[in-house]
């Protein structure tokens, strides 16, 4: 045991004169900061203020009695989810496994807390795996994901609506931005693409303007102006301030989707175009069906990615005054009763951003081998 | 059929297929007509819409509010002022200066950041990047976990971290924690000693200073060895001549007294935060590039190399970077573009860079419209500028590798 550890640092610690100076230098640094990090963790800090705020981060200012609403939208959102997940990795019976490990694990965490938060959040992972496996085995659920999407958003905006919309907050705020981006740019992203390779010189000239001044410019410069130039164009109908960041955040984002999309395109050999132009498909024939199928393919893994970028963009919307996730942590911290906790809210910020980007950024890895699998 | 028949034929069949072809331009050319034209006629409606909209808000859409004086002040930069000479100077902000004058203030602001960030997040990241691949089974984690923190959590919460949590928590200046070199951290500011024109500064050692430098960064530049040698001796002697009759440059070291610090150069602390948050941000993004470049270099390169007799450093220096930096080149220059972008943060902290300036002056002027048009097109040039730069860079490579 000695034996082989010796040998393991020898070999990966002290195998080069180089390796020897750097380790003797970069060792004792990283003990001495982990040791501050633990001690303050276990010892100074006083974590109470997380479950006391909990819900202040989670969904903002929205009303506390109305929080069986933000519950229905989670829920929407896990099944959701699920459905997606079912569609790339099928639900097998050693997820199981998983699965009773997290509600362990959420139930120790939660253990404090009321008899219906434990309720609500046992239905939201039944709901999600209940999606889940419904698109692992029933494959033709998995035609109507797409309007499934759709209609989830929009039952989502019906049931958090009525106690008003500019009480949305929270982490929930940042996720729905990031879906609603993800979902409202798809389609725009796709048909720049294909009209920045349009055979028109004209269609060509104005999509490729649009992408380049997009690219160029900072989302916070688009968001605020899409956010003041509404008010001016449309006075009349008072859009709220959350909808006019979606459409801000959707205006810059296509732009991203459109050069994703078009190195898809690129990706797609030009025998297959030829091919299906001699069998006499039309233009938009072969676009549907013999390009943009292939395309999509390769273009996945990035646009999940493009999914974490959006997401952690998300907190840009302080500049038109909305309480996304990370402002209602800074909320918090303005109170005076708070104001020596900055340590502890920014580490529960911190980790939580990191989970679910993690989580992004592995669902991506994932599926990019995954789709690499058919292909030759 | 007769061959005259047979000609005709064809004769017609040619016509008709050059007529075909005329008709089939002239449709197409009407289509992106008829495209252009709806364009032109959705933004002509766009601006008038606009106008329309802001009238009704008594706001007249004019750039004329651009010479009206600022009279706001800015907590730090300087903005051009031409006062008499051909060339204009560089002096701090202040409130009677005009609306323009702010404006580049800010730009003058985000340049500064920017090219620090540029060139401070490009050598962390190399080192980053190197550091992901170190046969150091610590620094390859630590590297590791690093970049993958950065990249996976926002910058703003990243940026707020590092200004709240971090830069107001050094010390007060009157217990102010001295490095070495003399750099002073506190609350109020970081200050760095600078280089000075000293005292007995005369035209002639200046003039030595400058050619030394020169020499210096020719024997860095210059390829061929000898030379180099030569250049490098040069540099020494003219140093030492320098020295010998008397510096041109002194340094000034910043001294803390019980409230401020003076001397030496002075980093805001909110410039020190939106540095800090943007150079550990896309050192990271770079190190992940750099460490892809070399990974899909092929190892081959390295054993050719060696079995040509080429030293490490030959090698190194001859094969392998010319060939990473050309294909990492595009990709650092997109990195340096949503590097530039990222400034714009700065308006989290107050730092004052073009989109902080941007929103005092739609506070005070209420002319947002203009404004956005202004930073908008400010923002595309620096794009601009940085690709055509990385262009350069790109070939000039290109040309050497293809040379060699």
């Amino acid at each position: 045991m000695i034996a082989t550890s010796l040998k393991w640092s020898r070999h990966n610690l002290f195998g080069k004169p180089f390796d020897t100076a750097l380790s003797l230098i970069v060792i004792p640094g990283v003990l001495w900061v982990a040791y501050q990090g633990l001690a303050w963790a276990f010892q100074t800090a006083q974590w109470d203020i997380i479950p006391e705020s909990l819900r202040v981060l989670m969904i903002g200012i929205y009303p506390a009695d109305q929080i069986w609403r933000s519950w229905t939208a989670v829920g929407i959102i896990a099944a959701l989810l699920g459905g997606t997940l079912g569609c790339v990795f099928p639900f097998r019976a050693g997820h199981a496994a998983y699965l009773a490990i997290a509600m362990i694990l959420i139930a120790v965490i939660t253990r404090g807390s009321g008899m219906f938060t434990i309720l609500a959040i046992a239905a939201t992972l039944a709901v999600a795996v209940g999606g889940w496996i419904l698109t692992s085995h029933a494959v033709q659920s998995r035609r109507f994901l797409v309007p499934a999407w759709i209609l989830g958003l929009v039952a989502i905006f019906a049931v958090l609506s009525p106690p008003g919309v500019a009480l949305w907050g929270g982490l929930l705020l940042s996720v729905l931005i990031t879906i609603v981006t993800a979902i409202v740019t798809l389609p725009f992203g796709i048909l720049l693409a294909f009209g920045r390779r349009s055979r028109l010189a004209s269609v060509r000239v104005i999509c490729t303007a649009y992408i380049e001044i997009m690219r160029s410019v900072p989302l916070i410069l688009v968001v605020y102006w899409i956010w003041i130039i509404m008010p001016v164009l449309a006075s009349q109908y008072g859009i709220a301030d959350v909808a006019r960041g979606m459409i801000g955040f959707s205006v810059f984002y296509a732009a991203y989707v459109a050069e994703y999309v078009r190195s898809g395109l690129q990706s797609v050999p030009r025998g297959q175009t030829e091919a299906a132009r001699s069998l006499g498909m039309s233009e938009f024939d072969i676009n549907r069906s013999i390009v943009l199928p292939q395309a999509i393919r390769v273009v996945v893994p990035p646009l999940v990615g493009n999914v974490l970028d959006i997401f952690n963009a998300a907190p840009l919307v302080f500049i038109i005054g909305l309480t996304d996730f990370l402002r209602a942590g800074q909320m918090i911290l303005a109170n005076p009763q708070y104001g020596d906790r900055t340590y502890e809210i920014y580490s529960f910020l911190f980790v939580t951003y990191f989970l679910i980007g993690s989580l992004i950024t592995f669902a991506a890895r994932k599926l990019e081998v995954h789709l690499a699998k058919g292909t030759r | 059929m007769t061959i005259r028949q047979e000609a005709a034929a064809i004769d017609a069949e040619d016509r008709e297929r050059t007529a075909r072809r005329r008709n089939n331009r002239i449709r197409r050319d009407a289509i992106q007509f008829a495209i252009i034209a709806a364009a032109a006629a959705l933004v002509v409606l766009f601006a008038f819409s606009v106008k329309n909209g802001l009238a009704k808000h008594g706001i007249q859409f004019s750039f004329s509010f651009l010479w009206n004086a600022a009279g706001f002040d800015i907590s730090e930069g300087k903005t051009l002022v031409f006062d008499g000479g051909i060339w204009p100077s560089l002096t701090e902000f202040t409130p009677d200066r005009t609306v323009a004058q702010a404006f580049v203030t800010g730009l003058v602001n985000t340049i500064k950041i920017s090219v620090l960030g540029i060139v401070l997040s490009t050598i962390l990241g190399t080192l980053l990047g190197v550091g992901r691949l170190s046969t150091n089974w610590v620094v390859r984690n630590l590297s590791f976990w690093i970049v993958e923190f950065v990249r996976n959590t926002p910058l703003l919460i990243q940026l707020v971290f590092w200004y709240f949590a971090v830069v107001l928590h050094f010390p007060p200046i009157a217990s102010a924690a001295k490095l070495y070199g003399g750099i002073i951290i506190s609350q109020q500011g970081t200050y760095l000693p600078m280089l000075v024109a000293s005292k007995n500064a005369s035209a002639l050692s200046g003039l030595l200073l400058f050619a030394a430098i020169a020499a210096l960064a020719l024997s860095i530049a210059v390829r061929r060895r000898k030379i180099g040698r030569i250049a490098a001796a040069t540099a020494i002697a003219l140093f030492c001549l320098t020295l010998a009759i008397g510096s041109p440059v002194a340094v000034d070291y910043p001294a803390a007294s019980k409230f401020q610090a003076s001397g030496g150069t002075s980093i805001s602390p909110e410039m020190a935060a939106l540095l800090l948050a943007i150079v550990v941000n896309s050192a990271s993004y770079i190190a992940e590039i750099v460490r892809g470049a070399i990974d899909t270099l092929h190892k081959g390169q390295w054993e050719a190399a060696a079995s040509l007799g080429l030293s490490r450093r030959h090698a190194l220096h001859d094969i392998i970077l010319p060939q990473v930096f050309r294909v990492v080149l595009p990709s650092f220059g997109n990195q340096y573009i949503s590097l530039t972008k990222n400034t714009a943060l700065g308006i989290a902290i107050g730092y004052p860079e073009l989109f902080n300036i941007y929103g005092t002056i739609a506070n005070q002027t209420g002319h947002s419209l203009e404004g956005i048009v202004i930073v908008m097109a400010s923002y595309l040039v620096l794009s601009w500028i940085i690709s055509w730069l990385v262009g350069l860079a790109n070939g000039r490579f290109d040309k050497r590798g293809a040379m060699r």
